[in-house]
C-alpha cells in the first residue's frame, strides 16, 4: 500500500517532468536551448518513471531489467544530445549568445 | 596469453554471464548453452579487439565510481528543477551563454565521463570537445560559472584516482 502510493507519486512527478520537457521544446527559442528542454525528459523524467515502475514490481528479475534500462538510458541519452549539438555546431549553426554578439558588433 | 590477460578475460566472462542470466532468467540447458556460446563469442571478439587497439578497458565498478554516480544524480535533480522553473517561468530569464572549460588536466579516460556528466545535467550541454577545451552551452551564465568554479572536475578526478 505504501509502495503503491510512493510509486504513484514517482510516476506522476515523472509525467510532470516529461510534459515540462515537451513544453520547453516548444517554448524555447532556438535549437540549442531546445536540446536543454529535451534533456529534462531524458534525465529526471526517466529516473522518476523507472523508479516508480520498479516499486510496482516484486523486486525480482523485472526490477533488475528496469534498472538496466535506466543505466543504458542514462549512458546513451547524453551521448545522443552531444552528437546532435556537435553536428549542429559543425554544420555552422550559431548559438543565441554568438548571434547576439554579432548584432552588437554590427551596431557599433 | 599471460596471467594478466586470463584474469582480465575471466572477470569479463563472469560479468557477461551474470548479465545474460539476469536478462534471460531461464535455466533450461538449451538456453544456457546459447548463453554460453554468446558469452564465448563476445570474449573472443574482445580479445581480438584488445590485440588490435592495445587499450584494455577495465571495468571501473568501484566505490568511488558509485559515490560519483550518487552525487551526479543529486546534481541532475537540482539542475532539472532550475530548468523546469525556466520552462514554466518568464521567457526573459533565459540568457543562453557559451563558454570553454579547460580539460587538459583531466586524464584522457575521464574526459568522456566529464563531458557526459555535463550533458546529463539539464541546463548545461557539451557541444564540442578537443584536446584542450570542452565547449559548453548553458541556459544562463551562472551555470557556466558554477562549472568553472564548481567541484565536478574535482569529483571526476577523485573518481579517476579511486579507479587506479
Amino acid at each position: 500500500m505504501i509502495l503503491e502510493t510512493l510509486s504513484i507519486i514517482f510516476l506522476v512527478l515523472g509525467a510532470f517532468f516529461s510534459i515540462t520537457g515537451a513544453i520547453g521544446l516548444f517554448r524555447f527559442p532556438d535549437f540549442f536551448t531546445r536540446v536543454h528542454a529535451a534533456s529534462i525528459t531524458d534525465s529526471i523524467a526517466t529516473l522518476l518513471i523507472i523508479i516508480g515502475l520498479i516499486l510496482r514490481t516484486d523486486f525480482g528479475l523485472i526490477a533488475v531489467k528496469l534498472l538496466f534500462i535506466l543505466i543504458f538510458l542514462l549512458l546513451t541519452s547524453p551521448t545522443a544530445s552531444h552528437a546532435l549539438a556537435k553536428s549542429a555546431r559543425h554544420g555552422g549553426l550559431l548559438t543565441m549568445a554568438e548571434t547576439r554578439d554579432d548584432k552588437n558588433k554590427e551596431a557599433h | 596469453m599471460d596471467k594478466k590477460t586470463i584474469i582480465y578475460l575471466s572477470v569479463w566472462a563472469i560479468v557477461l554471464s551474470g548479465f545474460w542470466l539476469l536478462l534471460s532468467g531461464f535455466l533450461k540447458p538449451l538456453l544456457l548453452a546459447f548463453g554460453l556460446i554468446s558469452v564465448t563469442l563476445v570474449l573472443i571478439l574482445l580479445h581480438r579487439m584488445d590485440n588490435t587497439d592495445t587499450e584494455q578497458q577495465k571495468l571501473a565498478l568501484n566505490l568511488s565510481f558509485l559515490r560519483y554516480i550518487v552525487w551526479l544524480l543529486g546534481q541532475v535533480v537540482s539542475s532539472s528543477l532550475s530548468v523546469t522553473r525556466l520552462v514554466w517561468g518568464n521567457k526573459k530569464e533565459l540568457r543562453p551563454a557559451i563558454g570553454k572549460l579547460p580539460i587538459d588536466k583531466i586524464p584522457q579516460k575521464s574526459r568522456v565521463l566529464y563531458a557526459n556528466s555535463i550533458t546529463l545535467t539539464p541546463g548545461t550541454l557539451s557541444i564540442d570537445i578537443d584536446d584542450k577545451y570542452v565547449t559548453i552551452h548553458a541556459l544562463n551564465d551562472e551555470s557556466i560559472e558554477s562549472l568553472k568554479h564548481g567541484d565536478m572536475v574535482d569529483k571526476v578526478y577523485d573518481e579517476y584516482k579511486g579507479a587506479q
